[in-house]
């Protein structure tokens, strides 16, 4: 596009989209190495100081992790996310074998009944869940927490694309040698489809460490306290919160996931752009 | 062939059936099992659950003593204003973040698909907010909305305008939500925006510009018509997502002022799990998910033809 030809308008723009995205985080990171009073004397005027620490102190960063329960929070969140990207990835990878590599009567049924729950929003379906995992007696537990989002339609959507594009001569020599389904899965299919992999982990991963509405329900014992839980009962804006101390855990709670994001950005994004297809 | 001998042929190869196959079918159901069986659990008897339990009176503590309504929450829907009010609040939050993540998604991703520098840099920047959660967006929003030490405040003061009181005020508060999850979302949408120029043939625009057509003249009546589709399906993703909205309500808002910004999630939310009423939650849910649905439905319908160009 030839729009923004004039290198001042350029400038002018970039700056604003800077301003507007960037601008918040800068300030959220830098607080959280300010003291309280601080914080609230570099607002006004505005100038550097609103965005650098000048003095950084890392107060906040030890009254958060003696005070509070966020590095329990951050385990539980860690083993979560971990489990929750083992088992999708494990689950939908065998579903699209299945879909894609075996030809058997009822595939398209099978497949008609998965299509259907992709266009169930997930929210509407909270209070018969909570009942549903809490009689299995699995609330306050992190297999709770993970346990319905397993069997991914987008996960299994994501994959299946991905097997269809294999060619069927890859397999066609492991079976004349003899192997079965099982070792054509592991060791043919498998190790051909490793960035679709990579692609759903990745935001198998985000999904999980950014839920909340699920384990805000499922979840509130402080032994199986999520990162998104202990952050949302810190931020309340009605009970005078500590400002930098409530800065510092946003910074934690995100920081795994913006170096993640940095590191396999491609990735990322190309999965996101996929996950829209699920609405 | 006749008829009869077709369907004589197909049973006798259903007869026929080798070993083979049916070891197939074994294997096939056996790798689908795991997975077919976690989502009957979790998606299909819930959503058996919820159409029976809106017909009925109870409470999450103590789900066994449910009583039969009939339609008393449906018609509790109709009667009271609450339903009525939320699902108003949060059409308007959903159309204010579509009218805004559309137009601004749009020339992002015009930006990013031009040959122009630093575009990495601000691929990079708008997909922050994208990746990082609710939560944490709405903590950070909530401290640069805040009347007296907030940011917003501060540029405001600066430019010598009156300090707003943004979330504690029943005119703006809504507002802001839609503003603050449009930031979080518009580098989503230049994503998928982008998807679609990038399939867009670019000999189409070269030989209306060598036909002498203007930039405008190609972005309007090239570009854009060509990305019908894309919008369409951008502008469904941001509603649905926008409908299902929990976080701003829960952590910013309370749903106030004046119930404002009591979006349907977090109505639901209230509903079922500070109000024990289990029943009437489970009636709104079911009215969200015909909404949504009837949206999505909509959508598949309107993108049945493939309008090619």
């Amino acid at each position: 596009m030839t729009r923004f030809r004039k290198p001042l308008l350029l400038a002018a723009v970039l700056a604003l989209i800077l301003v507007c995205f960037f601008a918040p985080f800068l300030w959220i990171v830098s607080n959280s190495f300010k003291p309280q009073l601080g914080i609230f004397s570099d607002v006004t005027p505005i100038s550097w100081r609103t965005f650098l620490p000048l003095d950084p102190v890392a107060e906040n960063y030890r009254s958060l992790f003696a005070r509070t329960n966020i590095l329990h929070a951050l385990l539980n969140t860690a083993i979560v996310a971990a489990g929750q990207v083992a088992l999708t990835l494990l689950l939908c990878s065998m579903a699209a074998y299945a879909l894609t590599r075996i030809t058997f009567r009822g595939a398209k049924a099978v497949f008609v009944l998965i299509l259907l729950t992709f266009l169930l929003p997930v929210e509407a379906l909270l209070v018969p869940l909570y009942q549903v995992v809490s009689g299995l007696g699995l609330s306050n537990t992190l297999t709770g927490i993970m346990i319905p989002w397993i069997a991914s339609p987008f996960g299994l959507f994501l994959l299946k694309q991905a097997f269809e594009e294999l060619p069927r001569d890859l397999e066609d020599a492991a079976r004349i040698d003899g192997a079965g389904h099982v070792r054509i899965f592991v060791s043919v299919i498998l190790p051909n489809v490793k960035v679709p992999l990579l692609t759903l982990g990745l935001v198998t991963f985000l999904f999980s460490w950014n839920s909340f509405l699920w384990p805000l329900v499922i979840a509130q014992s402080p032994d199986a306290q999520v990162i998104q839980v202990a952050i949302a009962q810190q931020g309340s804006p009605t009970q005078l919160p500590n400002w930098g101390e409530t800065f510092a855990g946003a910074t934690v709670a995100t920081l795994p996931l913006i170096l993640l994001f940095l590191l396999l950005q491609k990735y990322f994004t190309q999965g996101m752009a996929m996950s829209g297809i699920k609405g | 062939m006749t008829a009869i001998d077709a369907q004589g042929t197909v049973a006798a190869a259903r007869a026929r059936r080798t070993p083979r196959q049916k070891r197939d079918a074994r294997v096939a159901y056996a790798f689908l099992a795991p997975f077919l069986f976690l989502l009957l659990l979790f998606q299909y008897v819930p959503l058996a659950m919820m159409a029976k339990n809106a017909f009925m009176d109870y409470s999450l503590l103590n789900p066994d003593a449910a009583k039969f309504v009939g339609l008393l929450n449906f018609s509790d829907m109709l009667y009271f204003d609450d339903a009525r009010e939320s699902l108003a609040a949060t059409f308007l939050f959903a159309l204010g973040v579509v009218a805004i993540v559309i137009p601004l998604g749009f020339v992002l991703a015009l930006f990013l698909d031009s040959k122009l520098p630093a575009r990495g840099i601000v691929r990079t920047i708008i997909m922050l907010p994208v990746v990082t959660s609710a939560v944490v967006v709405a903590t950070m929003w909530n401290f640069l909305l805040d009347p007296s030490n907030g940011l917003i405040n501060g540029v405001v003061t600066a430019m010598g305008l009156p300090r707003q009181p943004f979330l504690t005020s029943p005119d703006q508060a809504l507002v802001m939500i839609a503003v603050m999850t449009a930031w979080q979302q518009v580098g989503f949408a230049a994503i998928l925006f982008l998807g679609g120029l990038q399939g867009v043939p670019k000999e189409l625009a070269e030989a209306a510009r060598i036909d002498g057509a203007t930039a405008r003249q190609v972005l309007w009546n090239i570009t854009i018509p060509l990305l019908s589709r894309t919008t369409l399906f951008v502008v469904v993703i941001m509603t649905v997502f926008s409908l299902q909205a929990f976080a701003p309500a829960f952590l910013m808002t309370d749903g106030g002022p004046q119930d404002s910004t009591n979006l349907i999630v977090y109505h639901i939310y209230k509903t079922a799990f500070v109000m024990q009423n289990a029943g009437y939650a489970s009636a709104l849910s079911v009215l969200l998910l015909v909404i949504v649905l009837g949206i999505s439905l909509l959508q598949m319908w309107l993108l049945r033809a493939r309008w090619n160009y």
